[in-house]
This record gives C-alpha cells, sequence and structure tokens, in this order.
C-alpha cells in the first residue's frame, strides 16, 4: 500500500453490512486527525445515525462546511441543534427508505464513507472559487491595462487557516492564477525530523522531473515558516517544524470531480508523509534484524565446531578437527 | 482536548482482533496472515492494485512502474481477507506461531497496515492495548515496545495477558458480582484450547495445560459423523468442511446426559432431528439433509473424548481439576469459584452448566472420600464451583481489552513514551497489572 | 574499497591481535573474584597503555588491553545527519541484542559508538582468528550498510513522493 485510501473502512464495511441486515450498533472509531466517528442505533434498529466529531469543525463552518455538507448529504445531514451531543455533525441514514439498486446503495456507502474528506474539502472549494473569480477580475483589470502595484496585492484571497490538528495547521489562500496551501508539521523525534526531511526534500526534487510536471509544485522549508504565512501571530520555528507548501494551478481543479480528487489527495499529505516515514523505519528494522543475523553469524564461526564423534567401518571412534 | 480513544489489538494465532477501546465489538477480525511478493518480476500486479479498485481510477495505472522501483517493495503487501483473496500471485505467511510472535518482520508490516489502512489512526495520538500468551518471553515484549515505539511513535504502550484480559471480560456477566483477577480461564480458539489458571493477574505459569481439541477438531468431527450416517452424499464434495462448520455453529448444544439424550431422539425423531437447507456454492443447487445425533455429540468431545481421539483422553473437566489442584493451595478455592469461559469453541449452548457440573462432581467426590478416610469426623464446609459463561465470549480477550483500555487507570500502568525514552524497551519487562481498584 | 581503508584495517587488524594475549587472572581485590581488569580499573600495574587506531577524525578505534581483557571501542563514519541517525539506531539496536553477541558491550564508551570486551573465556573458547576476523569485518560492513541503508532511504524518499504527486494529473 503506498497511498492511503480516503474513505473509512470502518463506515464502509458496517453500513454494507447493515443495508444487508438491519441490527444494533454501537461503534465509536477514529480517522486521522483527531477526527472522531460515533456510529448508532439510538431509536430503532433500522435509523442509523453516524456522528462526526472533527477537531477543526470551527474552522471549517467558517469556510462553509455546514452548507457544503447539506448539499452533499441532502435528506441525512441533521439540523444543527438534533446533532449529538459532543460532536459537530450527525446524519441519520433510514434502512427502510433505501434508495433501490445495489449500485445506488453501493453510491450512497461509498459517500458516507467519504464524510471526513467531505467536511474537510469545503476550505478548499472555497477557495477555488475564489481563485476563478479572481481571475475573473485580473483579467478584466488585465484588458483595461490597470495593472498597478496596488492591483496586484489585492489579487490575493483571504488566507483560510484550518488547524486540523492539535499544533498542525492547514493554510489556504487563492490568488488570481493558483492557490496556495501550506501544510504546518511538527516531528517528534530526532529519527522522524531527518526522515522527513530527506523526504520533504525528495518532494521538491521529484516535481523537476519531465513526467512530473503537471503536478503542484511542491516548496519546502524548516525553522522558518514560507512568505505566505510569515506574518501570521504564533507560528512555531524551529528544528522540529516543516512547513510545506503546495502550489495548485487552476487545472488541478478545472472540473469537480478533479477538484474532489485533488482536496482527497491534498488533506491526506500529512497522514501520508507520516505513514512513509513510519514505513521506513520498520524498513531500517527489517534490515537490522537482517544485517545484526548476518554479524551474529560471523562471530559465530569463531566459535570451535563442537567435535562430533565419528565411527570408523570397525567401530572405532575418532574425532575430527 | 480529550484522549483518543486507546487502539486495541489481539494478534491471536488463527485471527487478529482489533478495534478502538470502548466498544464492545471488535471492528475487525481477520487472519493473522501476510501475503508478500517474493518474486522481482513487477508489473502484474502493482502495489496499489488491490487497493485501486476502490480508490480512484487514475491512480491504478501510474505506480506499477513505481513499484517496480527498488527499494519500495516492502510495501507491496496484503493481510488479513485480502491477503488470503491474494494468495494466487502472492505467498502467504503466518507470522504468529502457537501464539508467540515468529516473524518481525512480517508482523511490523502487518501492524503497519492494521494502523494505517484499517483503523486509520495516526500512532502518534494513540495508546495502544496489544496481548500476549502467556508465558511469553521478556525479549517479544521488548521486541514489540521496540517496534510499537521506534517505528509508530505511539503514545504509550501496554501489554496484556490474554488470559487475564478474558477474566476481566467475564465481569460482564450477571453472575460476577466480585470483580477479581483471580480465577481459571479456558480459552478455546480453533487451534488449540488451553486452561490458565490466574491469581491477582498473575498467570500460574507452571500450571497451564493444553488440551489438543479444539473448533477445528469439532468440525472435523461433525463431518465424520455425518457420513457415517450417510448424510453427506447429499452435500457437494467441496463444501462438506463448510456445511460442518455451520452445523457445528448453528445446530450443536451440550447435553446433560449422553444416553438419555440418544433415547430421547430414538423415541421421538422429527421432533429432535433438524433440516439443514444447504445450497451449492458454485452451481446453487439446493440440498437438505437430517442433523441428528452430532447436534450433542460434537461439544461432546470435550466430556468423553474417547468418541473422537485415541492419544488425548483425559476430559476437559478433569484437566480444570488438575490445574487447579496443581496450583497454590491459598488460591484454589479462588479458582474453584472462578471459571472463565473464553473464545469461539466455548459457545456451545449449556457448555458452561455441563462443565460447572462435572468438576462439581470430581469435587465433591473429593471432599467425601476424605471425610470418609478422616472417619467422618472432619465436616468439610463445601467448595463452591463457579463457571462463568457471558454474552461476550468470542471475543472475551478483545473486549477485556477494551473495557481495560477505557478506564481511566489504564494510562497510569501503560508505558508512557516518555518512559520508553528514558529506559528503552526493557521498560516492558516490569510487569504491572490492573489493580482490583478498576 | 578505498586506499586508507586497507592500511587502517590493516593496523586494527595487526594491533588487535598483538593485544589477545589474555590470561586467566584472579582479580587482586577481591578473593576469589575474576573480573575484567579493564573494566574495573582497579590495579594499574595489570592495565596496558591504551592505543588509538585513527583514520581519519572521526573514524577510530581506541584498544584498551590489560591482563585478562580488552576493551575495544569503535568511533563510526558519520558524514552527514542522516548517517548520524543511522548509525546510531543501528548501533543499539545491535546493542539491545548482546546477550546473542558474547563480546558486545551493552554501552558504549564515551565519545565511541560501540565497543566489544572480550575477555580471556572468551579468546580461550573462540578461535582467535576468527574473532579479529569478525572486528575487521564488522568494521567493514557497518559502514557499507549504514550508506546503503541511506541511499535506500532516499529510494524510498523519492518513490513516495513520485507516487504522490503523480495522482495529480
Amino acid at each position: 500500500m503506498i497511498l492511503l485510501e480516503s474513505h473509512s473502512v470502518i463506515i464502509n464495511d458496517v453500513l454494507t453490512d447493515r443495508f444487508e441486515k438491519a441490527s444494533r450498533a454501537d461503534i465509536q472509531f477514529v480517522d486521522y486527525d483527531n477526527v472522531r466517528f460515533h456510529l448508532s442505533t439510538p431509536e430503532s434498529k433500522t435509523k442509523l445515525l453516524l456522528s462526526m466529531g472533527i477537531q477543526c469543525w470551527p474552522d471549517l463552518v467558517k469556510y462553509g462546511a455546514r452548507e457544503h455538507l447539506q448539499k452533499e448529504y441532502e435528506g441525512y445531514l441533521l439540523p444543527q441543534e438534533q446533532t449529538e451531543p459532543e460532536y459537530d455533525v450527525s446524519l441519520v441514514v433510514d434502512l427502510e427508505q433505501l434508495p433501490e439498486g445495489g449500485e445506488a446503495r453501493s453510491a450512497l456507502i461509498s459517500k458516507l464513507a467519504h464524510l471526513k474528506s467531505t467536511a474537510m474539502s469545503s476550505p478548499f472549494l472555497s477557495a477555488f472559487a475564489e481563485e476563478s473569480s479572481l481571475q475573473a477580475n485580473y483579467r478584466d483589470a488585465g484588458g483595461a491595462q490597470q495593472k498597478d502595484i496596488a492591483e496586484q496585492s489585492e489579487t490575493k484571497g483571504e488566507l483560510k487557516i484550518v488547524r486540523y490538528r492539535e499544533e498542525e495547521a492547514i493554510y489556504i489562500q487563492a490568488s488570481n492564477d493558483r492557490v496556495t496551501v501550506v501544510f504546518s508539521t511538527v516531528f517528534k523525534e530526532e529519527t522522524d525530523k531527518v526522515f522527513g526531511r530527506v523526504f520533504l526534500q525528495e518532494f521538491v526534487d521529484a516535481r523537476k522531473l519531465n513526467a512530473l510536471q503537471n503536478a503542484p509544485q511542491v516548496r519546502y522549508s524548516n525553522r522558518e515558516p514560507p512568505l505566505e504565512i510569515r506574518h501570521l501571530p504564533g507560528l512555531h520555528n524551529g528544528e522540529d517544524w516543516g512547513y510545506v507548501t503546495f502550489v495548485l494551478s487552476p487545472r488541478h481543479f478545472a472540473n469537480p470531480s478533479q477538484a474532489q480528487q485533488t482536496i482527497n489527495r491534498i488533506q491526506l499529505f500529512r497522514d501520508y508523509l507520516h505513514y512513509h516515514i513510519k514505513c521506513s523505519k520498520a524498513y531500517m528494522h527489517s534490515r537490522m534484524r537482517y544485517r545484526v543475523a548476518e554479524f551474529l553469524k560471523i562471530l559465530n564461526r569463531a566459535k570451535p565446531e563442537v567435535a562430533a564423534e565419528k565411527k570408523t567401518a570397525s567401530g572405532r571412534t575418532f574425532r575430527t578437527r | 482536548m480529550s484522549r483518543q480513544a486507546p487502539l486495541v489489538i489481539d494478534n491471536g494465532t488463527g485471527y487478529t482482533k482489533m478495534g478502538f477501546a470502548g466498544n464492545s465489538e471488535p471492528s475487525f477480525v481477520f487472519p493473522t496472515v501476510i501475503a508478500t511478493h517474493q518474486s522481482a518480476s513487477a508489473g502484474s500486479s502493482n502495489t496499489s492494485g488491490g487497493s485501486g479498485a476502490r480508490a480512484s481510477p487514475p491512480i491504478a495505472g501510474k505506480p506499477s512502474h513505481l513499484a517496480s522501483k527498488r527499494g519500495i517493495e516492502d510495501l507491496d503487501f496484503f493481510i488479513g481477507d485480502e491477503a488470503v483473496a491474494n494468495s494466487k500471485t502472492y505467498s502467504l505467511h503466518y507470522p504468529i506461531r502457537h501464539g508467540q510472535i515468529e516473524n518481525w518482520d512480517h508482523m511490523e508490516r502487518f501492524w503497519e497496515q492494521c494502523i494505517f489502512k484499517y483503523l486509520r489512526a495516526e500512532p502518534e495520538d494513540h495508546y495502544v492495548l496489544l496481548t500476549e500468551p502467556p508465558l511469553n518471553p521478556p525479549e517479544n515484549r521488548e521486541n514489540t515496545a521496540e517496534i510499537m515505539f521506534e517505528s509508530f511513535n505511539v503514545q504509550g504502550l501496554y501489554i496484556a495477558v490474554q488470559a487475564v484480559l478474558a477474566l476481566a471480560a467475564s465481569w460482564t456477566s450477571s453472575k460476577v458480582n466480585e470483580r477479581t483477577l483471580t480465577g481459571v480461564v479456558i480459552d478455546s480458539g480453533d487451534g488449540v484450547t488451553h486452561t490458565i489458571p490466574v491469581a491477582e493477574g498473575y498467570v500460574i505459569g507452571s500450571s497451564i495445560k493444553h488440551i489438543p481439541i479444539a473448533g477445528r477438531d469439532i468440525t472435523y468431527f461433525v463431518q465424520q459423523l455425518l457420513r457415517d450416517r450417510g448424510e453427506s452424499a447429499q452435500i457437494p464434495p467441496e463444501d462438506q468442511l463448510r456445511v460442518a462448520e455451520k452445523i457445528k455453529e448453528d445446530y450443536t448444544y451440550v447435553c446433560q446426559d449422553i444416553v438419555k439424550e440418544f433415547k430421547k431422539y430414538d423415541a421421538d425423531p422429527y421432533r429432535y432431528f433438524a433440516r439443514f437447507a444447504g445450497e451449492h456454492s458454485v452451481t446453487g443447487r439446493k440440498y437438505d439433509l437430517d442433523v441428528g445425533y452430532e447436534r450433542f455429540l460434537a461439544p461432546e468431545i470435550f466430556f468423553n473424548p474417547e468418541i473422537y481421539s485415541s492419544d488425548f483422553l483425559t476430559p476437559l473437566p478433569e484437566v480444570v481439576d488438575t490445574v487447579i489442584q496443581t496450583s497454590p493451595i491459598d488460591v484454589r478455592r479462588g479458582l474453584y469459584k472462578n471459571i472463565v469461559l473464553s473464545g469461539g469453541s466455548t459457545m456451545f449452548k449449556d457448555f458452561g452448566k455441563r462443565l460447572q457440573r462435572d468438576v462439581k462432581a470430581i469435587v465433591d467426590g473429593r471432599i467425601a472420600g476424605s471425610e470418609e478416610r478422616s472417619g467422618s469426623h472432619m465436616k468439610s464446609s463445601g467448595v463452591e464451583v463457579n463457571v462463568i459463561s457471558h454474552k461476550r465470549q468470542r471475543y472475551a480477550v478483545w473486549y477485556g481489552g477494551s473495557l481495560m483500555a477505557s478506564t481511566p487507570e489504564f494510562y497510569n500502568v501503560s508505558h508512557s513514551r516518555v518512559d520508553y525514552e528514558e529506559y528503552g524497551p526493557s521498560l516492558v519487562r516490569r510487569f504491572s497489572v490492573f489493580g482490583s481498584a478498576v | 574499497m578505498s586506499n586508507t581503508l586497507r592500511p587502517y584495517l590493516n593496523a586494527v587488524r595487526a594491533t588487535l591481535t598483538a593485544a589477545l594475549t589474555l590470561e586467566n587472572f584472579s582479580s587482586q581485590v577481591v578473593e576469589r573474584h575474576n573480573k575484567p581488569e579493564v573494566e574495573v580499573a582497579t590495579s594499574p600495574e595489570v592495565l596496558l597503555k591504551p592505543l588509538i587506531v585513527s583514520r581519519n577524525e572521526s573514524e577510530r578505534v581506541l584498544i584498551e588491553p590489560s591482563v585478562n581483557s580488552i576493551r575495544l571501542s569503535i568511533s563510526i563514519k558519520q558524514a552527514d545527519e542522516i548517517e548520524k541517525i543511522l548509525c546510531h539506531k543501528f548501533t543499539r539496536f545491535m546493542m539491545m541484542r548482546a546477550e546473542g553477541f558474547v563480546i558486545l558491550r551493552r554501552k558504549p564508551l564515551p565519545g565511541y559508538d560501540i565497543s566489544f570486551l572480550i575477555t580471556n573465556f572468551h579468546s580461550e573458547s573462540m578461535l582467535k582468528h576468527k574473532l579479529v576476523d569478525f572486528i575487521i569485518q564488522f568494521m567493514e560492513d557497518v559502514d557499507k550498510e549504514i550508506s546503503e541503508m541511506k541511499l535506500s532511504l532516499n529510494a524510498r524518499a523519492r518513490i513516495v513522493a513520485e507516487s504522490y504527486l503523480s495522482t495529480f494529473a
């Protein structure tokens, strides 16, 4: 498994099972980035309540997450006041009123399993929208030959901050020809820090390949936050911090499905990075196990072989040395 | 911000049970198996081939040339059901043998996918509860800790003994009014049955007994009985084992008296014989057969092993009694009082009742004998024998882990990341048990 | 093999072979005890002069002989941060498994990355020249292993980055 999947396997499995046959459920589980889920049947077996608690919800709401979910999960989303306590969003699926046909059902399951990524996509989507309007304005302005420095600075959209983990955040900013996404991430351990730096450097270098010219531009800096967000208060500087900047150009969100794909990919960037750092450590462990076993073999050569007694044909014994 | 639920992972020889603390059932149960790609010839099946089927299509094609690149072959593997499904192109490995981890390379990668693909948790944010068999060497604990802390950076780790967790799981039973960690655990899975005495959270290693009869044997026995009665002619050969398993799971129960049960069946076969309706897995042809004496004979092999096996002849109640009698004398009362069932093969109806009756008979017989030998001068106050069965028996170990890990005390007894950094892997040699304060 | 490595290893081999003349020697301080003198260091008269064989400022070997034991500490080449961390990981991993390596010390001497302690019991029960072979082989392979690990880390990072970026079409 190289890439992480963007849907929740548990939601997928449980719903597939419950759509076949209704039964009680009361399951709590999580997803990356401090997301908590609770799947339960509080009223009756056929009414599945799926609630999600997400750390950066206050941020997401600012960027229209609620409206976006309302649109995506029409008919399932519960109004704010009916949301399960301690959670941020609740959906109800009535197993007696499922869409007909296997395909429609699996589409619904997959949609519900993507609940987290859908919620997380609202700031990205609004940034994409901002970009297109800015672009349109910019063109108008350009046509009127009024491009001056004041205009230039105005072509930047609002800087959106999503504090998706305790200390780490995503910063999203639209401008007239691109959307900049900055991740801040922290490495808790010495090894992670070093490995992380290697990985991030490779992200920057890989972009230079011809085959990957279509990929977003990547920049990374450690110790100092990048220019886009340097003016923000409370940013961390230091060895343990890494800042990664992705520059998305309009072709990455040319149509809705492409935009959604880009969003699904990019919001998992931090987890992807940390997953691979961990896999590399596991790989190093395998290597070291092998090497240590080899060294042990060499050392054991120093131990003289236990001289086995051998018998001659006549039955006398002798030792070989 | 509130702490995230600890991960509870119970890696058994046959199946891995995992999920989040606080739930009553594991979220995932699948075989502890890993399928790795040995041959270097890449291209036919790439890493994301399996996941690509569900992920967005553009990914599926591209990584094939990437997967063939040197240096990332170790990510090309599947675990659990997916591993079994891919067994044609991959080779299967079972990293755990007899409850103990044999292949650390495979186990480390197994955990990798457990956490990242299935549980979808960032281990840096979670505590982890793992299980180990009784008498696990401390080196294995150290290796486990090394992997968990160094590769996965978990926040904290607790390695619990499976039998102790099974005891904790029995607290859900209404019969239990005292939450103790003293008792005998009868853990019967697919491959082997263990009887493990536990005193105040510590396993009495010298008294553990293994019984080579477990779920798989019962299935074979059912199959054999069906064949003997000529019922298996109805079943397509490739389905025989599956049908036997189904019958075992759905129709069997433990009787209280085998002779009476036979008579009952003979007197009124229509009432007691059950019908099993099956369908051919390939052609869809329907067939049905009678389920007869195997309904009560199947689990009977625990109590009268001679009907199935010729090597192992000691009935389970006797084994339980021996286990307790070889334990220190001051805990024996506690052990008799709390005999706990765990694992799928203890799920038969009335299994606990029968076991309790038989153990009680042995104990009472012994007491009567010694009273007599004392010339009826001494009177015993009797020994209480209790067999506890409960709703969570099937995944008792996992459930016990889930219970334990959802208590606030869990965080105190776990080894935290800070401790690990200070003491290193030898930290886990120190064994801390949950107090009775829970 | 680079041209300075061979003489370096040869020097270590010669010194070590010469130093491995150990005899059974009872402790002069505690009756009926037999301790590696180089470790307890209570009787200066049985300690010999320690010696450092050095290839460059980062790679060196310290050999401390005594009458019944010899301590050998190695400082491994660490060119950059990555090699440093890999070296640290590797030596730690190995020292965790010191039981198997009878001559491995569980902790390195300060300033060194890994230490071995060979006592007269080891040199009596094992073939001396093979012990020396092991040390030399270890020194050779550990450098190789660390640079290979570094390469594979870079290769992995590259693949990971490419796989991720290639999903943005």
